[in-house]
């Protein structure tokens, strides 16, 4: 009897204690994503015209080959820039783990990016891509390595190098980091174990280093591919999606679609279709790494 | 013996080049906004460029703040950020308590949408917030874009929470309980002082969230009075002659609030940045 009224009193306190959380989430998340999923079906600007359309706009994007080919640049672009903060936050969470004068000197210079706001990093890229006077260009010339200005955002697979380097520059911070403290957490006694075994510095690494960081890998590639595959703002500011469609990313494609056509609805179906893509690539990806662990 | 003194020399010059190498790639974009900062108009646009400029001056600074509404931008920033830092922490700090300490239905649930949340596309949400907000009159205000930016931290900065509430041993509670806390003097008075620097964790990623959002401050605020400093310096670019000096010098301007938190509060941006990360 006494038990079971502490256990009741015990439940409404728990749902006091998220009843602010549950609020903004049911508020601002789940009501917002309905809502977009209401939209998806209209042919609207959300003004005068609220046609319904069932499943129409669903049907004119994946039918449509624009879609495709955004998707597959986002793809593209979602590897080559988590790919490059892996091997720079590889090299660098290892470097940043040894024990020698000034570590932390670099360990501050090193993490700036990750400060910086996006929209700034985007016009300090812009200004050094600036094809007469930045930096780039002069740089490049005075080596001769060009022998005349490039204009980098004006040219197709130039801007989408330039977008890729921005981002990498960006995000790789956040990796380093995070497979830093990987390190850091693994138990020296293991390392201690292998050097009496004779272990070679590979076999270390192979053995010990990787399956330790496992969780953290997973984990860091996870909302890095996630992050990035959504990502908007440096593409936006540095070239609106250009030129042509060279960096056209699905966020920008969304964008476009809803506050520059005002196809409300068509912005959100594709919107809607990302977030299916990516929680299937994180289901498969779940279930990769746990077939991995049962080894 | 010899042999091994060497190598390991080596090894340690290598990762001094490296380091240098990597540190110059972070470091030449921040550098070249500071030089561009401190030149004069001319000399951003004369040949050949030049790292330490010639006249070295803090016009620009003074020219941002007076000849262009950063000055309202950056309060507009503060606000905006402040705001929903506060919000977020409170939050995320009885719901990070709740999760760890009581069992209630629907707990798993609630928990595996805090992840998921996380995989939505920030513009998946944005036309709906901006049916949302015009509905109810808040497009154009602080408490309309706090509340999107609290819908855009709450989440991570829960998980966060709860993984720090449970390294506090749950017999402190207990102890606490005994010495005749009420339940919630547990939580105020022993266990959240505790979690302080798990808070300032929060605090900061939630800071870092608003203070850098672009997207929907773009999108969901049209009058000029209202705009934030990210948004005001990519739209300089929409401008036919960018005042190169001057934007970098807002750029700077922009910047610093963090670095300044961050150079005092570095373990806790760091801890921020790998909370549930590596404990999972």
């Amino acid at each position: 009897m006494d038990i079971n009224l502490i256990k009741k009193k015990r439940f409404n306190h728990g749902y006091l204690y998220i009843l602010p959380t549950l609020f903004f989430m049911v508020g601002l998340i789940i009501y917002p994503l309905g809502r977009g999923l209401y939209i998806s079906s209209y042919k609207t600007d959300l003004i005068k015209r609220w046609d319904f359309v069932g499943l129409e706009n669903y049907i004119s994007i994946l039918t449509n080959k624009q879609f495709y080919s955004s998707i597959l640049l986002t793809v593209r672009f979602t590897i080559i820039v988590v790919a490059g903060h892996f091997i720079l936050g590889f090299i660098l969470s290892h470097l940043l783990n040894k024990k020698i004068k000034g570590i932390a000197f670099f360990r501050a210079i090193l993490i700036l990016p990750w400060i910086i706001p996006e929209s700034v990093i985007a016009m300090i890229f812009k200004w050094l891509l600036n094809p007469l006077y930045g930096l780039v260009n002069q740089t490049l010339m005075s080596f001769s390595i060009i022998s005349e200005p490039v204009s980098w955002l004006g040219n197709g697979s130039f801007a989408f190098v330039a977008v890729v380097m921005a981002c990498i520059w960006k995000g790789f911070p956040m990796i380093m980091v995070m497979l830093l403290a990987g390190l850091q957490s693994i138990n020296q006694d293991l390392y201690e174990a292998a050097d009496i075994d004779g272990a070679t510095g590979i076999r270390k690494f192979i053995h010990i280093t990787i399956p330790s960081l496992k969780g953290v890998i997973y984990t860091a590639l996870i909302l890095d591919l996630i992050w990035w595959f959504k990502h908007y703002t440096i593409v936006w500011v540095l070239t609106q999606g250009g030129p042509g469609a060279a960096t056209s990313l699905i966020s920008i494609d969304i964008y476009k679609r809803s506050f520059e056509y005002f196809e409300f609805g068509a912005g959100s179906a594709v919107a809607i279709i990302v977030f299916t893509i990516i929680y299937v690539i994180k289901f498969l990806m779940e279930r990769g790494f746990k077939i991995n662990a049962d080894d | 013996m010899q042999m091994t003194e060497t190598n390991s020399k080596l090894k340690s010059m290598v990762t001094y080049i490296v380091l240098i190498c990597l540190s110059a790639f972070v470091l030449v974009p921040i550098l070249w906004m500071v030089s561009t900062a401190i030149k004069t108009e001319a000399e951003t646009f004369s040949l050949p460029l030049r790292w330490i400029p010639e006249n070295p001056s803090l016009q620009a600074f003074k020219r941002i703040i007076v000849e262009y509404p950063f000055g309202t931008q950056l309060l507009n920033s503060f606000i905006n950020a402040t705001a929903s830092t506060v919000a977020t922490l409170i939050c995320a700090t009885l719901a990070g308590y709740g999760i760890t300490r009581f069992n209630f239905k629907g707990k798993k649930v609630f928990m595996s949408f805090l992840l998921v949340s996380q995989m939505f596309p920030a513009v998946m949400l944005l036309v709906p917030f901006y049916t949302i907000l015009r509905r109810f009159n808040l497009i154009n205000s602080h408490a309309g874009i706090v509340f999107v930016f609290i819908s855009m931290s709450l989440s991570f900065s829960t998980w966060m929470m709860s993984s720090f509430f449970n390294d506090i041993p749950r017999s402190l509670d207990e102890a606490a309980t005994i010495d005749g806390c009420s339940r919630f003097q547990v939580f105020y008075k022993v266990i959240m002082p505790l979690t302080l620097p798990g808070m300032i964790s929060v605090a900061i990623y939630a800071f870092i969230m608003g203070w850098n959002d672009f997207l929907f401050s773009s999108t969901l605020i049209t009058q000029d009075k209202m705009k934030t400093l990210t948004v005001g310096i990519a739209e300089f670019s929409g401008q036919y002659n960018v005042l190169w000096n001057d934007l970098m010098a807002a750029s700077i301007v922009a910047s610093i609030p963090l670095i300044i938190l961050f150079a005092f509060l570095q373990k806790y941006f760091i801890s921020g940045m790998t909370a549930g990360a590596v404990k999972q």
